[in-house]
């Protein structure tokens, strides 16, 4: 990072970056590795500060502690929930300010049984996104504060963004 | 005194749009808050599915009428990065100016009925009729005033006019001179500060960890601009500085606002005066290949993010939108509660709401 980019980040976030020294993609991939080396796989570099990579859905809310505790991702741009044909995959993309990364992190889950942790407990901008893929999806996230239909009606029956759902 | 519920909206002056605030209330002071959005879903992720992809740019102008250039940029953005196109060198300086002059005619509609909401008209008549200028500068380069349908997936639609350039400068520092007068008007307006200084604080630990971008996140004290931070397009280019505050309250989003319209103006210059010849558009492949996209970028209302999954064919097989406004306004109880009543309309105001995208 160039000097003008380290006055900016030490002005703007008062906490000094966790992890100092070496390429930032890959000290992101190691230290995942080293800390979830069964669940974590398929490690991908997308372009300039863009990592993917995917986690098993058991571990998912433990390593979203962990990024955001030891490795600086403050932020919670998004959650996608996508239907395949034989799986549902959520996608989440993290940020880190300091850093200056972005992490598509990728967890599946099967179609009969559509669920994973909730992170709102560790980004509290999860609770209405998780609400709304819940709503449009179909998809239940555990121990969420309040799970319950956001853009549609309370009483609509359907998920309609499922593939088998015609308008 | 006994605490009750109450419902601000769906239809309320103070909501800029269909949406409902319920509010608990004990006596004048708010004990707790609930935003309700929903009213305007109109299913756009589910209808991007079924059209192809040069067919949901139009539709991405829909997302927000405030500033309908950042979505079909984002859009094209994503498409783009899925396909593995380069765009030519003078779509993108035309892109960064048609989106910078956006930023400004949003800011300045914000502007209009925030001063609006806390009772000063006169601010209302000024923005309105100087956002006048930059709707028209928008509607001789892309032919329409709200909904522009200029990006394309692989560079713009039209190149500039004839004597755009000029027009544009000379906008630019028409809009500098305005800007200082409505810093005098609105600062100098005792009604104004009263209800704007120290109202509605959100804590940069609540920002961060509530998801908040943009101004309210910069007025809170993080400095984070994705043009600067994570820059896209020709940004790395340009000199300009992101701006921001750390009073945590209306007022320093309204500070970071009123900056950022400086800099626009700034950006907007080097632009044309940096402005390549050359080709402004290539012709994307029909079908996109098996595969995701990704798109970021610094709406005027927060970080505007899309996710596009591609299957090979000529439609999208998932496209996913990322409204900043959505995010935001679900931390909105962190700043309500333990305010009065009447504070509701300028905090809400100052988060600039936009339903279109809020609820897609």
């Amino acid at each position: 990072m160039d000097e003008r980019g380290k006055g900016e980040r030490e002005q703007g976030l008062e906490q000094p970056p966790s992890v100092v020294g070496g390429d930032p993609e890959e000290r992101v991939v190691r230290a995942m590795l080293d800390a979830f080396p069964s669940t974590v796989s398929e490690f991908n570099k997308l372009g300039k500060g863009v990592v993917r990579f995917r986690i098993d859905r058991r571990d998912l809310l433990r390593a979203c502690r962990f990024l955001r505790d030891s490795l600086g991702f403050e932020h919670l741009s998004m959650i996608s929930a996508v239907e395949y044909e034989n799986r549902f995959e959520l996608v989440y993309h993290i940020a880190s300010w300091q850093h200056r990364l972005l992490l598509e992190v990728i967890t599946t889950t099967p179609k009969d049984d559509p669920s994973v942790d909730s992170v709102s407990s560790v980004w509290g901008g999860a609770n209405w996104q998780e609400r709304e893929s819940y709503d449009l999806m179909g998809i239940r996230f555990n121990n969420h504060p309040r799970l319950e239909r956001i853009l549609l009606p309370k009483d609509f029956l359907y998920h309609p963004l499922r593939k088998d759902f015609r308008g | 005194m006994a605490e009750m519920w109450i419902n601000m909206g769906p239809q309320h002056p103070m909501t800029h749009g269909l949406w409902n605030l319920r509010i608990k209330v004990d006596g004048e002071t708010i004990v707790d808050a609930e935003p309700e959005v929903g009213y305007l879903h109109r299913g756009i992720e589910k209808l991007a599915e079924g059209k192809t992809y040069p067919e949901v740019i139009p539709l991405a102008d829909r997302l927000c009428y405030g500033s309908s250039m950042t979505w079909s940029h984002l859009y094209c953005l994503t498409v783009e990065n899925l396909m593995g196109i380069e765009v030519p060198p003078r779509a993108e300086y035309l892109r960064v100016m048609a989106i910078e002059m956006q930023r400004i005619a949003s800011h300045l509609m914000w502007l209009a009925a925030y001063a609006v909401d806390l009772g000063l008209m006169t601010g209302f008549l000024y923005a309105m009729r100087d956002r006048e200028v930059f709707i028209d500068l928008l509607q001789a380069l892309t032919g329409s005033r709200l909904t522009y349908n200029y990006p394309r997936i692989g560079g713009v639609a039209h190149d500039m006019p004839p004597n755009f350039d000029r027009d544009a400068l000379r906008a630019c520092s028409y809009m500098e001179k305005r800007l200082k007068e409505y810093e005098d008007l609105y600062d100098g307006s005792k009604v104004f500060m009263l209800r704007n200084e120290g109202i509605g604080l959100l804590k940069k630990e609540d920002a961060m960890n509530l998801g908040v971008t943009g101004p309210p996140l910069r007025g809170s004290g993080v400095r984070y601009d994705l043009r600067k931070d994570m820059p896209y397009s020709i940004y790395p280019e340009l000199d300009f500085e992101p701006k921001w505050h750390t009073d945590c309250d209306c007022y320093a989003r309204y500070r970071v606002r009123m900056e950022e319209m400086y800099e626009s103006c700034k950006i907007i210059r080097q632009t044309i005066e940096k402005m390549p010849a050359g080709k402004w558009r290539v012709v994307p492949p029909r079908n996109a290949p098996e595969g995701t996209g990704i798109g970021r970028v610094e709406d005027p209302r927060g970080e505007g993010m899309m996710y596009v999954v591609g299957d090979g064919t000529d439609r999208p097989y998932r496209l996913k939108i990322r409204s900043p406004i959505f995010v935001t306004v679900s931390a909105a109880p962190k700043m309500l509660i333990g305010y009065k009543v009447a504070d509701v309309v300028a905090i809400m105001g100052s988060l600039d709401m936009c339903i279109g995208e809020t609820d897609r």
